[in-house]
């Protein structure tokens, strides 16, 4: 057998997203969190009353909630132990320079500004709770895009920002968003009006990089009818012998006939604890694409689900998870049906190697009156060695007669006859089993834009190499 | 009325039983009294369960009927035990056969005085009383039930039935059937659950149907290269709620699992299956169907386990529900946990939905009328697990009310 290069994963996450910079801000919170802590961030930020006041109705439900009894183990999230919120800059940069070097050091290691320069109609750029730098292209903004972080926009588009926030997911909606809620900070809105296409993707890169940190950013995106927009996020941490948490809230609202798409590529460090709600409302014949990759952080629970609300409107999730040494990734999607002539269309695709365990968990949901929804969900799963777990588990309630809905699930190893076909022509085994899971996944590469795909290949590459030998 | 611990020892008084199994009973009880009734919000193993309206205390807690159940007679069975309540068995047996090849086919309660070496090492062995409240409800308070033990290396050509008769309303029925299969044994074994008067028309059923709560466990356990083919037919009952668990413990076992349901009016059936690969080179296969009509719902919540050390695993699992009406409804959640990479494969299927519109229009075009098309339909939906029930008057019985309801 050839012999294989030796990479351990852990050291390239280290020196490629996991290095840190000394702690700089100009104001951090105290630790932990209480009624004290949730006034102090809504003072910094000069809020009006009635988000003060919807910041501290939420903190209430967050503290009555329960822990999920389900999913992965969240017991060791210790709440008292995180930063809720920290500033690292006092104002936010139009263009590069005006971004303290530092925190630009950062991004330019991360290949922000030049992926910016290359493929992207605007960027944000999130450093701990705010978003450091923003930009949007001339032309879009002429058309009436808006493009801001979640704080501005409530500064300067405050009917707009009132009349939807919240609103497709409110703070009580479980533990997770009720303590975003109470103390989101950054994020993105976008605002998309009629009939506009943004042919180029909006990006937002999502950066931790102290230590116990909660980063609770907080995106709205409303589709005007006709419009599309493709959004991707990013993120990153460093890697710390003590746990982060990342809890974000996303809500998009998708208009008649208009289709939005967003594309995470979530690759945090395993310190960190990333549990998310994002959730879209697609009205009459509009289309919404969650594209979900997960690949970092300790424990993922998220569930990008889509509610389709008129006739003719349609969902589509598709799920990529990768779960390594001591990782639970424990995502899926959901749809709900709520009018006639709806559906949705769910693809889950997961590896797990070294121990990491992934999790596909979904529901399909259909209520009365849905009639002639149609719904398919499929689950594929890869495991390539004994010590790996995979689990499905699909929910479905269908509540009317003339809907079709189907879930089809298999679980998997690496097959034997592929690896040694491959290896007869020459390829040694540890590039054969690349090229083989490169494959399984490729229904997920090919919907990213290039540069991501190639990038994302380029990961699971080094993540293979690692695994075998 | 109500399950009282002087209940107990009045049952436990009526057949005289051993100390040994009056303590378990007893015993059990202090786990009934503890455990609360499950909470349908929380606890995943009953969600989407609807409990309201079942009052425990409102039933006897075991029947001292006046007459023993009918004479049995299944003309195709080598055994058939038939009882109701507490009353004495009434047995059609070819008695001697079955002595002669040192097989015991006798109530439980029988079995617990002559064969104590095996039932005090069997009983609740597979099914825990601590389960829930109604495995400790049924550990305190089983009445009747059958015993069937089949040495080492023999073969039964005909099946043996056991049969469990209610009698009427407001009582309880806990019977509790106890198998154990030699090893190289072989054999087939049926179990039916009557009410007075079950063979009677659709809508006497469906009354009686009204009231009845079931709920009821199987657990088998499997050793090496052992196979088990269970099928569970769902038809009355208001609420019924099945457990079908198959642990396959030893090397090489397989189990084939088989549902076939229909409900009607307001019944509600709740499946729960578990096919639990322990052991290398194990085999499972799962296929539920059912049909609902009315306002008729159903639950299947199915999980495939592959452990640690289940090599060479090959597990399938299925769950396909056809709507008929408006208002039925049916969840689905099949569920799959694998820990070992080495398997064949492992895969699972769900489906709901109404009876395709592409073969109804295949069926019509050819001058078949629409009511007749979608029976048709129906039917073979149906039968594809209708044709696997392996005990041919079983089968009939089936067949013949899944005819009654599909129309």
């Amino acid at each position: 057998m050839a012999i294989v290069p030796k990479i351990d994963v852990g050291d390239n996450y280290k020196e490629k997203y996991g290095f840190f910079d000394p702690e700089k801000y100009v104001f951090k919170a105290k630790r932990g969190l209480n009624e004290e802590v949730v006034k102090e961030i809504s003072w910094m930020k000069n809020e009006p009353a009635w988000m003060t006041s919807f910041r501290l109705r939420a903190l209430k439900v967050f503290f009555k909630k329960e822990m999920p009894t389900w999913g992965a183990d969240l017991s060791k999230i210790d709440f008292d132990n995180i930063y809720y919120y920290l500033k690292s800059t006092e104002k936010q940069g139009k263009t590069w320079e005006d971004v303290p070097a530092d925190i630009k050091r950062t991004f330019d290691r991360l290949g922000v500004p030049e992926a910016e320069k290359k493929f992207l109609a605007g960027v944000a750029a999130q450093y701990e709770s705010e978003v450091v730098y923003h930009s949007l292209h001339k032309e879009l903004e002429s058309r009436g895009v808006i493009f801001l972080d979640t704080d501005t926009a409530l500064r300067e588009h405050p009917d707009l920002f009132k009349e939807y926030f919240g609103t497709v997911i409110p703070p009580a909606d479980n533990k997770m968003s009720a303590l975003n809620s109470a103390v989101w900070s950054g994020g993105s809105f976008i605002y998309v009006p009629k009939g506009v296409k943004v042919e180029i993707p909006l990006q937002a890169y999502f950066r931790i990089n102290a230590e116990n940190m909660g980063q609770f950013e907080r995106t709205l995106i409303i589709c005007d009818e006709g419009s599309f927009v493709h959004y991707i996020e990013g993120c990153t941490a460093p890697i710390y012998t003590t746990d982060s948490l990342h809890s974000a809230v996303v809500e998009i609202i998708v208009k008649r006939g208009a289709r939005c798409r967003y594309t995470t590529v979530q690759n945090w460090s395993t310190n960190v604890f990333n549990l998310v709600t994002k959730r879209a409302m697609a009205y009459g014949d509009a289309t919404m694409e969650w594209v979900d990759g997960n690949l970092g952080s300790q424990i993922t629970m998220k569930y990008p689900s889509i509610y389709l609300m008129e006739p003719g409107a349609k969902g589509d999730v598709l799920s990529v998870a990768f779960a390594g040494k001591g990782q639970h990734q424990d995502a899926g999607g959901k749809a709900v049906h709520v009018a006639p002539n709806t559906s949705s269309n769910i693809v889950s695709k997961s590896i797990s190697k070294a121990g990491g365990r992934t999790s596909y968990r979904g529901l399909i949901k259909v209520y009365p009156g849905a009639r002639n929804s149609r719904s398919f969900v499929r689950c594929d799963a890869l495991l390539l060695d004994e010590n790996s777990r995979s689990d499905t588990y699909p929910t479905t309630e269908v509540d009317e007669e003339q809907v079709k809905i189907g879930h089809e699930a298999t679980v998997s190893k690496v097959s034997d006859e592929q690896l040694f076909y491959l290896q007869s022509r020459g390829i040694t085994r540890a590039e054969a089993e690349t090229m083989i899971v490169n494959g399984f996944i490729e229904p997920f590469t090919k919907e990213l834009p290039i540069e991501y795909a190639v990038e994302l290949n380029r990961l699971i590459q080094l993540e293979m190499i690692g695994s075998v030998g | 009325m109500g399950f009282t611990r002087d209940a107990v020892e009045r049952l436990s008084a009526l057949r005289d039983e051993p100390a040994w199994l009056k303590s378990r009973r007893l015993e059990s009880f202090g786990v009934y009294e503890r455990t609360p009734m499950p909470d349908t919000r929380r606890d995943a193993d009953w969600r989407q369960v609807d409990l309201k309206g079942l009052d425990l205390e409102s039933f006897e807690p075991f029947q001292q009927p006046d007459g023993a159940a009918p004479a049995p007679s299944i003309p195709e069975s080598l055994g058939v035990l038939a009882q109701r309540g507490t009353g004495a068995a009434t047995a059609a047996s070819s008695a001697a056969e079955l002595e002669r090849r040192g097989v015991v086919f006798c109530p439980l309660w029988e079995a617990a005085v002559r064969h104590p070496e095996l039932v005090e090492r069997y009983l609740f062995s597979a099914l825990r009383p601590d389960r829930d409240k109604f495995s400790a409800l049924h550990s305190a308070f089983f009445s009747g039930g059958t015993f069937l033990y089949v040495p080492d290396g023999v073969s039964l050509e005909r099946p043996l039935v056991g049969q469990f008769w209610s009698a009427g309303t407001g009582g309880s029925t806990l019977p509790h059937t106890l198998i154990v299969a030699g090893k190289g044994s072989r054999f087939e074994y049926l179990d039916e659950f009557l009410d007075d008067g079950a063979a009677v028309s659709y809508v006497a059923l469906h009354r009686w149907g009204e009231q009845a709560w079931q709920f009821a466990g199987q657990r088998v356990r499997l050793n090496r290269d052992a196979q088990f083919q269970g099928v569970n037919v769902g038809l009355g009952g208001r609420f019924a709620r099945l457990r079908m668990e198959a642990l396959l413990e030893g090397e090489g076992s397989s189990a084939r699992l088989r549902g076939l349901f229909f409900g009607t009016g307001r019944q509600s059936f709740d499946f729960r299956t578990l096919q639990d690969h322990l052991a290398p080179h194990t085999t499972s296969d799962l296929l539920y169907k059912g049909a609902l009509r009315d306002l008729a719902r159903s639950v299947y919540v199915g999980v495939v386990r592959v452990e640690k050390n289940a090599r060479g695993t090959s597990a399938n699992q299925a769950n396909r529900n056809l709507l008929l009406s408006e208002k039925a409804r049916a969840a689905s959640e099949p569920i799959l946990e694998i820990e070992n990479n080495d398997i064949l494969r492992c895969s699972h299927g769900a489906t709901v939905g109404p009876v395709d519109p592409e073969h109804l229009f295949y069926l019509t075009s050819r001058g078949i009328p629409e009511p007749v098309a979608e029976r048709m339909l129906v039917q073979g939906f149906l039968s594809e697990v209708l044709d696997q029930i392996p005990v041919a008057y079983a089968r009939q019985v089936v067949e013949e009310e899944l005819a009654r309801r599909i129309g």
